[in-house]
């Protein structure tokens, strides 16, 4: 399906097919800000500090890359950046004030970007510590249970920060990255025994029990912990899913899936009897109108950008997504659905799509070398899986989970962290690479 | 190679779940709109209904009633000069909706039926234009109209006036009312108030006829023998007690012997009660067939009472008996629209002539007043001759009965006043007409609610008749 990556690929095709998909990108962008200047009638400087720093971050990142890493994947950072631009955009209109925020969260995220992707030596870091890496995860996880807060400040709000004064960080984005590489890592140790010949699937998991049962019942462990301390539904489910992919694709076993799958069954059996917040989701899910204006509200108010949205949109500040409840963070896709209609969702799911299969392209160009492939495709997959859990329950196919959508909702510590995933997967894209 | 299968279905994976999530967010962008759009807990139907221009309302001389103003955040707000016209105007609230002249006549003040070229529609819904309402011009007169609230003020009660032979409203009150300015505000405490004053009572009040059923009575004695006019009735001027009620003439007199034109001229109620003796049942039955189910006068469009339920007495109550129907204490209720109808009826020669309230609309961009063209049928109520006949006995009443408090100087004016009875109430009805030249006139019915005072309602109903005289006299010239 997919064929290998041309390593020999010219350095200014890549260059140029950049810059082309970065352009059509900023025109995109300029156009909304313009709108957005227009129907607001904002003509100050202000307004166009947001435009200017992803303008100054696309042309940075776009020369230093051109610089340091000449023959990477030319598809991801403009997509990358265009979905962050876009996110950008409809923040300014939902909530001008966080913008401001946003902005520094960009040229934070896009500095982490190339500094992954360009410093030689992070990748291979993150495979020679990864038992310091994965210690330190968890001593933050333990930190946020017991030291965790909400940046709102409201009583019963999930506590998933770490930070102080106006700085807040969510401990639970750091670990996806540290866990996808102990996972490869891992993963790639035992990848000999896993695809030695002669054995069938079954025997397989059998045979190798241990092996695969340990860290099997460690990210369960984990999901577990996540889930029951700290409420956060969307982070462990993501981590399993994700998890049980690797373990997949490292054993090739069709055995892993299915027994990860009826593990989330019953668990999500256990948790929709022992959690409410899980049974609020379900009910809700369920049959979300008797309740429209109680606990159902947010996700009916969503279903109905989604409608009012139809083909077309109703255009740039012109729907009235502002009555979702934090419509700026998970439900940026219903805003989304109002203003730029299904042709802008559409857009939204190629791109993300586009990025996904680019990622999944590079691990098959490292088949080679299992951790790479390993890396690439698990952070392929946490960028399409958190994609999927937040976009199917804002549209009602699965309970909200309350995760942010990639490179788009507001949070710094999500975009932060997404652009480092990004920047692996560009120094996994380069043929330069000289980490293994 | 290894990996590359199981990549490649992560691949196809991927594929079919964004497959699915895409097919999900068409359906409820193609679905969406015709379901989940007309929940009436989406906040979109608000805000759109928000956004809507309503069109002005003027009176019929141009003066500006009500109006839309539009704020510099594009919120819109309705205006109402002159709370006094609150009584047919009705309110227009985001909250609590629309009444009045703002109910029958929304869907043009709205601009649901503007005529739209397909350019216009789709240049309206891509630059969300707000939706734009037609003008509308009504029949009442703002001075006639500050008339009868000058001369009602403090009584609960109701009146109207109507223009002959076009049956336009010039003007109606039904007080208490209220201020549609500051109606949101307060909402509760006029709900809850006991006076009712979103009851429309010219409309909707469903009032004992009482003794101004003796204008159709004589309507039937003219009819069938004009002799009867100069007959006597001994002691004419006795109660008549029917039950425990009893009903006199409407001023104090003494025992004496009068004719029926004389017992009408003072609202004695013994010679009707003798009247109905001596004519058929049937007849008497027919000659308040006017107010019946078949007649029912409305003013188009705006809410109404509901009709007189058909007699059909329960097993074991005993049937009103003719006096009691024919003294109008009996099942049958009428409007105050209905007695203004049936006198603007007799001066118009015996034929009523239906009410209206509409003149003319205005579309958003035009100059020119459109004339509303709807004709209504006029309704019968008696026959020429004896509409005459009816129009002097009522001359007579002011001029020499009880309704003397209505006579203006220099001013045809007719008239009846007498008084109902509801349980412990009494209310007084003045209904009446001044001629103007031109074969034209004006028609009013006025009643006032927990009062015996059949002056005080010939007295108001004589300011509103000379108010409206001299401004459509002026208005004339």
């Amino acid at each position: 399906m997919i064929a290998v990556h041309n390593a020999q690929q010219p350095r200014q095709t890549t260059s140029l097919t950049e810059r082309v998909l970065l352009l059509i990108g900023a025109v995109f962008l300029v156009a909304n800000f313009l709108a957005l200047a227009v129907i607001n009638n904002r003509w100050n400087f202000t307004h166009w500090t947001h435009m200017l720093v992803w303008l100054a971050c696309a042309w940075v990142g776009h020369r230093w890359l051109n610089r340091s890493l000449p023959d990477r994947d030319p598809i991801i950072f403009p997509i990358t950046m265009f979905l962050s631009g876009w996110g950008l955009v409809i923040i300014d209109r939902l909530a001008p004030g966080f913008a401001d925020r946003q902005s520094l969260w960009l040229i934070a995220g896009t500095i982490a970007l190339l500094l992954t992707a360009c410093l030689p030596y992070g990748i291979r870091w993150l495979r020679t510590y990864r038992y310091i890496l994965l210690f330190a995860g968890l001593l933050l996880l333990i930190a946020t249970i017991i030291l965790g807060r909400n940046p709102s400040g409201l009583s019963g709000a999930p506590q998933l920060w770490l930070g102080a004064g106006s700085i807040y960080f969510q401990p639970s984005e750091a670990l996806k990255i540290i866990l996808v590489g102990f996972l490869a890592s891992y993963l790639a140790e035992q990848y000999p025994a896993l695809r030695a010949e002669g054995l069938s699937s079954r025997q397989r998991i059998l045979i190798l029990s241990p092996r695969v049962f340990g860290p099997i019942l460690l990210m369960w462990g984990i999901s577990i912990v996540i889930l029951i301390w700290q409420r956060d539904l969307g982070t462990a489910i993501l981590f399993f899913v994700v998890f049980l992919i690797l373990l997949y694709v490292a054993s090739g076993s069709v055995w892993i899936l299915l027994s990860g799958a009826v593990l989330i069954a019953v668990a999500g059996f256990a948790a929709y009897h022992l959690f409410s917040v899980v049974q609020l989701r379900v009910d809700i899910w369920l049959n979300p109108w008797p309740e429209s204006d109680g606990r159902a509200y947010q996700i009916v108010q969503s279903l109905m950008a989604f409608a009012a949205g139809g083909i077309f949109g109703q255009g740039l500040g012109q729907g009235l997504p502002n009555y979702i409840p934090v419509v700026h963070s998970d439900f940026i896709l219903a805003a989304l659905a109002e203003e730029w209609g299904l042709l802008g969702i559409v857009s939204l799911i190629a791109c993300i799509v586009t990025l996904v299969i680019r990622g999944l392209q590079i691990a098959i160009t490292r088949h080679a070398q299992p951790f790479q492939a390993m890396l690439a495709v698990g952070l392929s997959m946490l960028i399409a899986t958190q994609s999927i859990l937040i976009m199917a329950g804002v549209l009602k196919l699965i309970p909200l989970t309350g995760v942010t959508l990639p490179f788009m909702s507001y949070g710094g510590s999500s975009l932060l962290i997404t652009f480092i995933m990004v920047g692996i997967l560009l120094r996994l894209s380069s043929t330069e690479d000289k980490t293994r | 190679m290894m990996l590359t299968r199981e990549i490649n279905r992560l691949v196809t994976a991927v594929f079919i779940i964004f497959g699915i999530i895409t097919l999900a967010a068409a359906y409820w962008a193609t679905i969406g709109p015709g379901t989940i759009l007309e929940r009436e807990d989406n906040p979109r139907l608000v805000e759109a209904e928000a956004a809507i221009r309503r069109g002005g309302i003027f009176d019929r001389s141009g003066d500006q009633l009500a109006i839309s103003v539009v704020d510099e955040n594009n919120r819109v707000t309705r205006e109402y000069f002159y709370p006094e016209t609150s009584s047919i105007l009705g309110y227009s609230s985001l909250r609590y909706g629309v009444s009045g002249a703002e109910s029958a006549y929304n869907p043009i003040i709205r601009g649901d039926n503007a005529e739209q070229s397909v350019v216009e529609q789709l240049l309206q819904n891509a630059l969300h234009q707000p939706q734009v309402g037609s003008d509308i011009q009504l029949s009442l007169d703002l001075q006639i109209q500050q008339a009868l609230q000058a001369s009602m003020d403090g009584y609960v009660g109701a009146a109207v006036v109507l223009a002959v032979p076009s049956g336009e409203v010039l003007g109606l009150i039904s007080l208490p009312t209220f201020d549609p300015n500051t109606l949101d505000q307060n909402w509760e405490l006029l709900v809850a108030s006991a006076d009712k004053p979103f009851f429309n009572r010219v409309l909707q009040g469903q009032y004992q006829p009482g003794g101004t059923l003796e204008t159709p009575l004589m309507a039937l004695a003219l009819a069938t023998d004009s002799n009867l006019l100069a007959s006597t009735t001994a002691n004419a001027t006795a109660p008549v007690t029917i039950n425990d009620l009893t009903i006199t003439c409407a001023l104090r007199l003494p025992a004496l012997e009068l004719s029926l034109r004389d017992a009408y001229a003072f609202a004695c109620p013994a010679p009707f009660v003798q009247l109905t003796q001596d004519l058929p049942e049937q007849s008497v039955q027919d000659s308040l067939r006017f107010f019946s189910t078949s007649n029912r006068v409305t003013l188009p469009g705006f809410e109404s009472a509901p009709l007189n339920p058909p007699v059909n007495l329960p097993a074991g109550v005993e049937p009103h008996s003719l006096a009691e129907v024919a003294l109008g204490q009996a099942q049958l209720t009428v409007t105050p629209l209905q007695m203004a109808v049936m006198a603007a009826g007799i001066i118009n020669d015996g034929n009523a002539p239906q009410p209206r309230a509409l003149l003319a609309t205005r579309p958003p961009d035009a100059s020119n007043w459109t004339p509303n063209q709807t004709t209504y049928p006029t309704i019968p109520f008696t026959t020429e001759q004896t509409a005459r006949q009816l129009q002097d006995l009522m001359r007579n009443t002011v001029v020499n009965g009880a309704a003397l408090n209505a006579a203006r100087p220099g001013i045809d004016i007719g008239g009846h006043v007498t008084l109902s009875y509801s349980g412990d109430e009494t209310q007084s009805w003045f209904i009446g007409f001044a001629t103007l030249p031109g074969r034209r006139g004006i028609a009013t019915a006025v009643i006032i609610e927990n009062n015996d005072d059949p002056g005080l309602a010939a007295d108001i109903g004589g300011t509103i008749l000379a108010a409206a005289h001299d401004e459509l006299i002026q208005a004339a010239r």
